[in-house]
């Protein structure tokens, strides 16, 4: 048998992130939980997940966007594939949409809260 | 930019003119530069960036008048002064209608131009004063509407989450009685989104902006694509679509989402405030240089006293919390809303028991 993937989840939200956990956990996943940027980098250094999935706006507004362009601009974490996560409307005038945001191309996708368990999950078998 | 010190371009075929111009202004301690004809005066308007520009009207090569009409274009902004040696009433009108702030006839002494100019830059001072306070006043309230939108999110997403997670029996088998009772919290939670979404539409929405991005759309096409989409809910109602559209339809300018967004909300609404074996028709034609959208059905129809106010923001016809047919009695403002932002019409006949008939139209799109 192959070794479990890991995935981090960086969401400000703790009840978000353990229903997401659960989802995961379901599908046989090892998941870990960051409630900020700060736990979040040190949980990557740490325990070098498989996947990210990263909350936009924690402490401030646009706090998963900067964390995702600095993984994305360091050559330790560039390989690893993160999936933003939003519970903002592109009504807001929030940009993220990976495909048309120059800057944070880099995220390999995104995805709006809630989200249910199936589409989740497809997103994330089609990263790792 | 402070009033007493700004840049000044100065667009003029006659080098005396130029030359006066610059030795008047300059000492005065404004920045000044001079251009012999309107192309040169364009790009250099590009790169220096002035505060206000006098422009001779009558140069060899492009008018006065194009060159202020590109500036005003450019940056309404901009202080622009007319140059005439001409300084007919007619011509000093036209300029003026072409975003001139004033003129100055030829030949004019130093103190005249001085007291021109300075009334122009105080002029400057205060509409970018007010546009600073407008751009201002919007980001405040734009990113009012993010954070509250954020917060009223963050806690349903999370609750829906949770019963992702319970109804998917991620977390252990449930009765089915309580199985029922979340299947229905979902429902009430993810209508309560939808309804802040449709609040945040509504919030956000700026018709200015969006005719910024208008291009030449076909209804014909907008309208299949939205009976498409409806086509599931139809057959669940048991209702019947049809289409009726001209192969030539002209095309109209417009935004393809607010478009599709206007026909879901009113196909959507014929069908849910319907009968079984009911109808829902959707026309389009070519009138008065207009094109008209008409989508009927011979549903419920709504009593008179309705219908002056269902385009009111929250009106229901059905005002009972629990009516049989759930609705955030917002669609028809957003579509109003949209249909304004298009520069057109809506209309609405309906009666009774018999059904109900909107009639939109659309200026027209001649290239």
């Amino acid at each position: 048998m192959t070794q479990k993937k890991r995935i981090l989840i960086v969401d400000d939200d703790p009840d978000f992130s353990t229903a997401i956990q659960k989802i995961l956990s379901s599908a046989n996943y090892d998941v870990d939980v960051a409630g900020n940027v700060k736990d979040g980098m040190q949980a990557i250094e740490d325990k070098m997940p498989d996947l990210i999935l990263l909350d936009v706006m924690m402490e401030k507004y646009d706090d998963g966007f900067n964390m995702c362009y600095d993984l994305k601009h360091d050559d330790r974490y560039r390989s690893i594939p993160v999936i933003i996560i939003t519970a903002v409307t592109e009504v807001t005038g929030l940009k993220f949409n990976p495909e048309t945001d120059g800057e944070y191309l880099d995220a390999e996708d995104y995805v709006q809260k809630p989200i249910s368990a199936e589409a989740l999950l497809d997103k994330v078998k089609r990263l790792i | 930019m402070s009033v007493d010190k700004a840049r000044i371009l100065v667009i003029d075929d006659e080098k005396v003119i130029r030359d006066s111009c610059k030795r008047i202004l300059i000492a005065e301690g404004h920045i000044v530069k001079s251009a012999e004809d309107g192309d040169i005066g364009l790009s250099l308007f590009k790169e220096f960036r002035p505060d206000l520009v006098l422009v001779d009207l009558k140069m060899p090569g492009m008018s006065g008048m194009a060159v202020l009409e590109e500036i005003e274009s450019s940056d309404a902004n901009v202080i622009k002064i007319v140059i005439t040696g001409y300084a007919t009433v007619s011509s000093a009108v036209d300029a003026m209608k072409r975003g001139a702030y004033d003129f100055i006839p030829k030949p004019f002494t130093p103190d005249e131009i001085l007291l021109i100019v300075a009334r122009g830059l105080e002029r400057r001072h205060l509409l970018l004063e007010s546009e600073a306070l407008r751009v201002e006043r919007e980001m405040r309230r734009r990113n009012m509407i993010s954070l509250v939108s954020h917060e009223l999110r963050a806690p349903l997403a999370a609750t829906v989450q949770y019963l992702e997670v319970i109804l998917g029996g991620m977390a252990g088998e449930i009765s089915s009685e309580a199985k029922e009772m979340i299947d229905r919290c979902d429902i009430r939670i993810k209508e309560l989104l939808e309804l802040l979404s449709r609040w945040l539409n509504l919030a956000t929405f700026d018709p200015m902006k969006i005719a910024e991005h208008f291009q030449d759309i076909n209804l014909s096409d907008v309208a299949r694509e939205s009976i498409e989409v409806l086509k599931s809910l139809a057959e669940e109602k048991k209702v019947s679509l049809s289409l009726d559209t001209p192969k030539d339809l002209p095309p109209i300018q417009g935004s393809k989402m607010l478009l599709e967004e206007i026909f879901t909300n009113l196909i959507g609404n014929a069908i849910k405030y319907n009968k079984v074996g009911g109808w829902v028709k959707v026309a389009l034609y070519e009138k008065d240089h207009e094109v008209w959208v008409e989508i009927s059905d011979n549903g419920l129809g709504m009593k008179e006293e309705h219908l002056s106010r269902i385009f009111e923001e929250f009106y229901r016809v059905d005002g009972r919390r629990n009516a049989p047919i759930k609705g955030s009695g917002l669609g028809l403002s957003i579509v109003k809303k949209m249909v304004d932002a298009h520069t057109g019409m809506i209309d609405v006949e309906s009666k009774f028991g018999e059904g109900t008939t909107f009639k939109i139209s659309f200026p027209k799109f001649n290239i």
